[in-house]
């Protein structure tokens, strides 16, 4: 397992930091008016090594991640059914930033420790899968995860799985066990029937997002935060959809200093809650989610 | 209330390990030839079990083989709820084919909060303004052909307490169809005391449910997790203010808008199988939301006519393992009571299999 404070980690962060230092130099400089003293290009970075984990950020974080994330409005549409008319104080903004606010503090509450079991102990893979699944506490919410989930699994064995299992790019011991472990988890998921009543494994995203992020090489505290900040993306990309707001309003919220508050926020609150502990803390919402079944007319899945 | 107890004076093998404050122990057996007979019952303060074999027969079971007369067990603690510092630990076990009744005929359960003013006449040691947190544990065993129907008051958290509870439900696997366990459980909260003008002013109430089944090795497999957090996330700085009052965040009541109550059903097993499709049927032919009246010229939403579904905010959902959960919320207490309780006795089941007494709390 790789810790904050093992050698190679540390030379990582060093080397990182030194060349943000530098271009940070080289941006001062610019924008100062300076003449750039000596050497007018940005050195090369002497170790390509930092960029690798940040490569597999890179195609985490991307919205054309094929997981069908834009299916789901993770109960907003329901939410906002649920709340109309709207009193007339309340624009239809605040109540979209309630919900935001809402929908943070709860997908943290109840999937960050399952993220974060699954980066730290791979090998419980099948057993957080259970427990996600019996903790989940409706069909829709249920099937949104399971789709999601088995999404990256699928991802994983047909994109990445060949650049990251083994070579250059593996990310070390870890890693290399954390590939295996959803190799196993992949083949009992296809061994199943899909009965109704069956208790196999299921395939939720939570668990199988940290330990497809620990096979890439993520670290712990990028991979709950990718984590949260593509379910913040997910939501604002429906309320764009839901015609709630315009793009650059919801790109506004998303680069805002209070998401980026928010998510950290959440993330330090479950850094250290074992699974057990996961809970909901926004029981409205499970409202709004398993309602979403009674809505007249929907265009998102959740 | 005439409470008979039917308690014998059996020596309990648990009788050296019960002595801890707030423990409770119950065994429920079927001695022959059908005589549902409590083999162990030990309780100590501030808990006290109270327990009755009422007269009645189920009349019609959803279950083929002969069912046995239910037994009433009464959660009641000295006060009527639960003091800072206060740990109840009740543990039940139904052995094969016996039924049990759980209310809690005190009303509703009190999470005190005593003034740290008052219980140390002014002098408060500093940094010491949270009180520590009451807590139950309930551990329920289902064997074989064995149903519980638990149906009890709220909890209503006074303004500034702490409270943590796990129930805990263990029903046996190894057994399918009509001979396997049966549960329903009820569990909700209120904002408090609504006369006092408390409106989710208490610092945490944590509520976890959960089902294993166990098979012959003794194996555990979690079924079913339910667990809800409400917890007012003071941080450290605020709990060492010297000022007499909290900053309150708020953030339970933001997280519980519009609702004054929330509250969870959890059924499982053949004897609740039929309720379970009723409720299911209930959410799904609920008026879809939004819809519209397309036939005539007025845009207006087609509005429902008021019954108890409207004033109620639930979901019902078959999720796994035969399981039905139903979430609910509304304004007041008595709305989300009368609104189950019509269910409840709409539908029979809970009155055909365990008898009226079972509802009392509702």
């Amino acid at each position: 397992m790789i810790t904050k404070s093992s050698p190679q980690g540390l030379e990582k962060e060093i080397l990182d930091l030194e060349y943000r230092l530098q271009n940070a130099k080289a941006r001062l400089a610019v924008a100062s008016g300076q003449e750039p003293s000596g050497d007018s290009y940005l050195p090369l970075p002497q170790d390509t090594a930092p960029l690798l984990s940040s490569h597999a950020l890179f195609l985490l974080s991307d919205s054309a991640l094929p997981l069908g994330s834009f299916a789901y409005s993770s109960g907003l549409e329901s939410y906002l059914a649920h709340n109309k008319p709207l009193p007339p104080k309340i624009t239809p903004t605040a109540s979209f930033h309630r919900f935001l606010k809402l929908s943070i503090t709860s997908m943290a509450s109840t999937s960050i420790p399952y993220v974060l079991a699954a980066y730290r102990h791979p090998e419980d893979l099948e057993t957080l899968d259970n427990d996600m699944d019996a903790s989940t506490p409706c069909v829709v919410a249920q099937r949104a995860s399971i789709a999601q989930g088995r999404a990256l699994i699928g991802v994983w064995e047909r994109a990445f799985r060949g650049t990251y299992a083994s070579g250059p790019f593996s990310a070390g011991v870890a890693a290399s066990e954390a590939a295996k472990a959803i190799e196993d988890f992949s083949d009992a998921l296809k061994s199943c029937s899909d009965a109704a009543d069956d208790l196999g494994p299921k395939g939720h995203f939570a668990p199988l997002w940290g330990i497809v992020c620990l096979a890439m090489g993520m670290d712990a505290r990028q991979t709950a935060y990718v984590f949260m900040l593509n379910h913040a993306k997910a939501v604002l990309s429906a309320a764009v959809r839901a015609s709630v707001m315009g793009p650059y309003q919801a790109q506004a919220i998303l680069a805002s200093k209070g998401l980026q508050d928010m998510i950290m926020n959440r993330i330090d609150r479950e850094w250290d809650t074992p699974v057990e502990d996961a809970g909901q803390v926004v029981p409205p919402l499970d409202l709004w989610v398993g309602r979403h079944e009674l809505l007249y007319s929907r265009i998102f899945n959740s | 209330m005439q409470i008979t107890s039917r308690i014998m004076p059996i020596k309990s093998p648990f009788e050296a390990s019960i002595a801890k404050p707030g423990q409770g122990n119950v065994v429920l057996s079927l001695l022959p030839p059908s005589n549902p007979t409590l083999t162990t019952l030990t309780y100590k303060y501030p808990l006290k079990l109270l327990t009755r074999t009422p007269g009645y027969v189920p009349q019609s079971s959803a279950l083929s083989c002969p069912v046995s007369r239910p037994v009433h067990l009464y959660l009641l603690t000295y006060g009527g709820g639960l003091l800072p510092g206060d740990h109840i630990e009740v543990s039940i076990k139904l052995e094969q084919f016996t039924r049990m009744v759980v209310t809690t005929p005190q009303g509703t359960t009190k999470i005190y909060k005593t003034e740290p003013s008052r219980s140390v006449k002014g002098r408060r040691a500093p940094g010491r303004v949270l009180s520590d947190k009451s807590r139950q544990t309930l551990d329920v065993r289902i064997e074989k052909g064995a149903a519980m129907c638990y149906l009890p008051d709220p909890a209503v958290p006074y303004k500034d307490s702490r409270y943590e509870q796990v129930q805990t439900f263990t029903v046996d696997s190894t057994t399918k169809g009509s001979q396997r366990s049966s549960l329903c459980m009820l569990d909700w909260v209120t904002e408090g005391r609504k006369s006092r003008g408390e409106n989710w002013d208490f610092h945490l109430w944590k509520g976890k449910n959960e089902v294993y089944s166990v098979d012959e090795s003794g194996k555990k497999k979690l079924l079913l997790r339910d667990s809800l957090i409400l917890d007012e996330e003071l941080d450290e700085g605020s709990l060492e203010d010297e000022h007499e009052t909290l900053n309150r965040t708020g953030v339970i009541r933001e997280r519980t808008r519009p609702h004054g109550i929330v509250g969870t059903l959890i059924l499982y097993g053949p004897v609740f199988e039929r309720l379970a499709n009723f409720i299911m049927d209930r959410f799904t032919s609920q008026p879809r939301i939004g819809a519209r009246n397309w036939s005539s010229s007025a845009p207006a939403a087609v509005e429902a006519p008021p019954n108890f579904d409207s004033k109620v905010t639930f979901t019902a959902a078959r999720v796994r393992a035969g399981f039905v959960l139903v979430k609910f919320g509304a304004d007041h207490f008595e709305t989300a009571k009368d609104w189950l309780g019509n269910i409840l006795r709409e539908e029979g089941t809970v009155i055909n299999e365990f008898g009226e007494e079972a509802l009392c709390c509702l």
